[in-house]
């Protein structure tokens, strides 16, 4: 991990940990549902004050807390439209798989690129720490993987004009 | 654009089948095999990715370096190489691969643009919805094709049957009995609709057929002069060209004896390696070799249920109002149900089980009232070795297709869970 | 496989079958850029008529795309075409070569039917060009090629070189900054030393050139790009060398886009490890159930659905 990102991973890390306080709670619209407060958002008095924690105005972290569930949006950092095109196809895969991702929402909050909710029976049954160290990873790797990507794709394109332009050769 | 005619792919678990809509068979046929520099590891991660380090993105096109269909096996001794098979039980399960060996099959071999086509892809039944999704995936992200149908094979397999005389009204209603070399599936469809649970699978294929030719001979003594390596071609060879499906096998047997000249054959042979000619006679395993699908105890010991009795069981178990057509309709596909009277005697055993039943129940109901009958009818047609892929080329030339298919804009729309659920089409009721 | 052949595989390969088997037959199928075949024998077995139908055959006849033709297969070049298609061969299987290296031959230029159609224009550029150096000055004509619904390639000879420009449609976002990024380093490519000798490649994107900006109607959007390749008198002087220079440079628009394919197969390769890899993370977040297997009296096993 690269040390400028290190202070605010930790930021996230320590935001994160905090809000992970969940407990159950059934709706007080509906009777016996039990449904996640910040999807829902019909009850105020549960919804707790959303937070933002920002690097600089290209990569942000929305957390959004309510009592039992909690909801995570990330802003991934994109330089130029080659990564922006690469991280639109890279959340836009991973959220196609979401159904065996438990915590990721299959559609990221508007101005964000990819979302996760993780409600209270999720911190029930799994570690909290861990899942916390999921999100970590992923925003320390994501990054990492799309300029890999654009490094990838830059490499072929030079390969491939390469080796067409030497067929030329008589 | 859209003048050009929409490519077929079926994608089997032995052989892929390739081609354009409108034409009577395929224009390639290859193993479903791709070579791959590195070791064919099945389970593990890409073999490309799986190192994203500096050095290997330098290069950047290792994951050109690979071949597909016969080149594929022609490549498997060539130092580096690995052979692997993306296709298992029907279903996809490399889908690296699957996505490159598409690749090859479009660019190097159909040499068509995917952005100028509409294509049909194959399924087994009971492909999970998920791996169509992915399928859609690919096809869309990847190749920008302009439109997509993903059918199932067995339905295919009944809309090839009607080129055959016998078919007078286009239904999507019959039981579908494919045998191909590794397994045989009894399929019953309703209205373009598999029914799932009712599905029978026979662990008896082209495969069996083969090996128990091969034994039959060896026992006779007539493998003798074929060199070992060549004998499981010999008999695969026999299997194609020498055997038919006989009535009775005591008959049979009786003619081979009063007169073996008339009825045992010669099959010449070259020596593969030497270049040695041989030849061996061809006797009673002309008609032994499919019998196995209607005795099976004459080869295995663990499966004994004959053919007819499966496919009557499989009607059986599918819901009451479909039976009537499901016997009506029986479609034969794939290379090891081309044997010569195969149809016939399938049909004449069925019709003898419904009829006893039949018979049966009127006897133990003690009703004076007699059954019409229960119309049994077996089709067997030119195209039956490619019947999948020959359904398919049948059904996109149809004009309806286009409207059937989910277009690229379409999938823009709405997303890879558009490639869930595809419109039937094509039958006349 | 990096670079595309010239050649159209199911044709050797269906040739090269009826040579030894001739069966009746009847098939249809592509080649690239919208070019279709038909293959049949309408009279007797052993005679095979070829058809080719090509958008732009009207430019190339223009450009002596027959004469083209009649140099490569002769007597086998159809007067009349078939309906419906452009060009028909009619190739009698009793009397072609014997089988061997004369034969494979045989098939493979017939194989390059679409090649060789499209090489007229570029043939034509390049014999002008000769004309041209002589005098030191002056430019052809101006030679277009629509080739794509909208796409085209157009040639122009000058006296010292022969310039080559390809307009690209990219039909969607993600190939069309994947083609940007491709592109750009066509551009870039030629600073290596060993390809100093390769064609000078410009790309602009929007702006057309100055060789074709006076045509009227075209495109004016952000989609559109133009990519002009410099060929010159060293790349074409010598027959084989021109003729591998063409078969080349005709494909260039389905290299690119091949490529661009492949790219697209390669990153969604690695998408699906990186997905996995984040899947054995979060996995790890799970807790372990003591899962005992349950078991009924008959032995079979309860499973949850």
């Amino acid at each position: 991990m690269s040390n400028v990102l290190r202070p605010y991973l930790a930021a996230v890390r320590s935001t994160l940990t905090a809000a992970l306080t969940l407990e159950n709670f059934s709706s007080q619209v509906v009777e016996r549902h039990n449904k996640p407060e910040v999807e829902v958002g019909g009850s105020k008095e549960v919804l707790l004050n959303p937070l933002t924690i920002s690097r600089n105005e290209n990569e942000r972290v929305l957390i959004e807390p309510s009592v039992n569930s909690i909801r995570l949006s990330i802003k991934i950092k994109q330089a130029d439209e080659i990564e922006r095109i690469l991280c639109h196809k890279f959340t836009r895969f991973m959220m196609q798989r979401a159904e065996s991702f438990i915590v990721l929402r299959r559609k990221p909050v508007k101005g964000y690129d990819i979302s996760f909710l993780i409600t209270n029976t999720q911190t029930e049954t799994m570690l909290k720490h861990k899942i916390v160290d999921f999100i970590i990873q992923f925003m320390e790797d994501v990054d990492r993987e799309i300029s890999e990507m654009k490094l990838s794709l830059n490499a072929r394109a030079r390969t491939v004009a390469e080796s067409y332009l030497i067929a030329f050769n008589p | 654009m859209s003048l050009l005619a929409p490519i077929i792919c079926d994608n089997g678990t032995g052989y892929s089948k390739v081609g354009f809509a409108g034409n009577s068979d395929p224009s390639f046929v290859f193993p479903t095999a791709i070579a791959t520099r590195g070791p064919a590891s099945q389970k593990q991660g890409p073999s490309v990715p799986s190192k994203p380090g500096h050095l290997a993105s330098k290069r950047g096109v290792e994951d050109l370096d690979f071949f597909i269909g016969d080149e594929a096996l022609a490549n498997a001794k060539t130092p580096g190489y690995g052979v692997s098979y993306p296709i298992r039980h029907g279903q996809i399960d490399n889908w690296d691969y699957m996505e490159r060996y598409w690749e090859q099959t479009i660019f190097k071999y159909l040499r068509a643009e995917p952005e100028d086509h509409y294509f049909l892809l194959t399924e087994p039944p009971l492909n999970p919805p998920e791996n169509r999704e992915q399928t859609a995936e690919i096809f869309f992200e990847s190749f920008n094709i302009q439109g997509l149908y993903i059918a199932v094979q067995a339905v295919l397999a009944l809309a090839a049957s009607w080129s055959s005389n016998k078919v007078t009204d286009r239904t999507l209603t019959g039981t579908v009995i494919d045998s191909g070399d590794g397994v045989t599936h009894v399929i019953p469809c309703a209205e373009g609709y598999v029914i799932g649970s009712a599905i029978k699978h026979i662990p008896i294929a082209g495969r069996d057929i083969s090996q128990f030719v091969l034994n039959l001979m060896r026992e006779r003594g007539e493998m003798a002069n074929v060199p070992p390596e060549d004998q499981l071609k010999v008999a695969g060879k026999v299997k194609e060209n020498y055997t038919y499906v006989c009535q009775d096998i005591v008959k049979e047997f009786r003619k081979y004896d009063a007169e073996p000249y008339k009825y045992f054959e010669r099959f010449d042979g070259e020596y593969s390696v030497t270049g040695r000619k041989y030849s061996v006679d061809v006797g009673y395993e002309r008609f032994l070799a499919p019998e196995i699908f209607f005795n099976p105890e004459i080869y295995s010991s663990d499966f004994l249920t004959p053919l007819p009795e499966i496919v009557d069981g499989v009607i059986q178990a599918s819901p009451i109002d479909v039976r009537r057509g499901l016997y009506k309709n029986i479609v034969l596909s794939g290379g090891s149900t081309m044997f010569q009277h195969f149809g016939q005697r399938l049909k004449r055993d069925l019709k003898q089980l419904v009829d006893s039943r039949l018979e049966a129940s009127a006897v133990s109901s003690g009703s004076t009232q007699k059954s019409s009958g229960v119309e049994v009818e077996v089709i067997s047609h030119k195209r039956q070795r490619y019947a999948v892929w020959f359904g398919g080329s049948l059904l996109a030339s149809l004009p309806e297709f286009y409207s059937s298919c989910h277009t690229k804009a379409q999938y823009d729309e709405i997303g890879p869970s558009i490639g869930r659920r595809y419109q039937i089409f094509g039958s006349a009721t | 496989m990096i670079l595309l052949e010239p050649h159209n595989y199911i044709i050797q390969t269906t040739l090269a079958e009826k040579f030894i088997k001739p069966s009746s037959l009847d098939v249809q199928f592509v080649d690239f850029d919208g070019v279709r075949f038909h293959l049949s024998t309408p009279d007797r077995k052993t005679a095979l008529l070829l058809s080719m139908n090509i958008r732009c055959w009207d430019e190339l006849v223009q450009y002596g795309a027959l004469d083209v033709l009649k140099r490569e297969y002769g007597p086998l070049l159809q007067a009349q075409p078939e309906s419906e298609y452009n060009v028909s061969l009619l190739v009698d299987l009793e009397t072609a070569p014997p089988e061997g290296e004369e034969r494979d031959n045989f098939v493979k230029s017939l194989a390059l039917l679409k090649r060789n159609a499209l090489a007229a224009p570029f043939e034509r550029a390049f014999s002008t060009q000769k004309e041209l150096e002589s005098s030191g000055a002056g430019q052809g004509d101006l030679l277009q090629i629509h080739y794509r619904d909208e796409e085209a390639i157009y040639v122009q000879a000058a006296h010292d070189r022969v310039t080559v420009i390809f307009s690209t449609v990219f039909g969607e976002e993600t190939d069309r900054i994947f083609g940007k990024v491709f592109l750009q380093e066509f551009v870039d490519a030629r600073r290596l030393p060993t390809i100093q000798n390769a064609p000078q490649v410009l790309y602009t994107n929007r702006e057309p050139p100055l060789e074709i900006r006076h045509i009227q109607g075209l495109r004016d959007s952000e989609d559109i790009g133009y990519v002009t390749f410099v060929l010159f008198p060293r790349h074409f002087n010598n027959p084989t060398v021109a003729a591998g220079t063409i078969s080349h440079i005709e494909l260039f628009r389905d290299y690119l886009h091949y490529h661009i394919k492949c790219s697209k197969a390669y990153m969604h390769s690695r998408m699906r490890y990186r997905v996995s890899e984040f899947q054995k993370v979060l996995n790890r977040a799970k807790t372990e159930v003591a899962s005992t297997e349950r078991k009924t009296v008959t032995g079979r096993t309860l499973t949850t659905r």
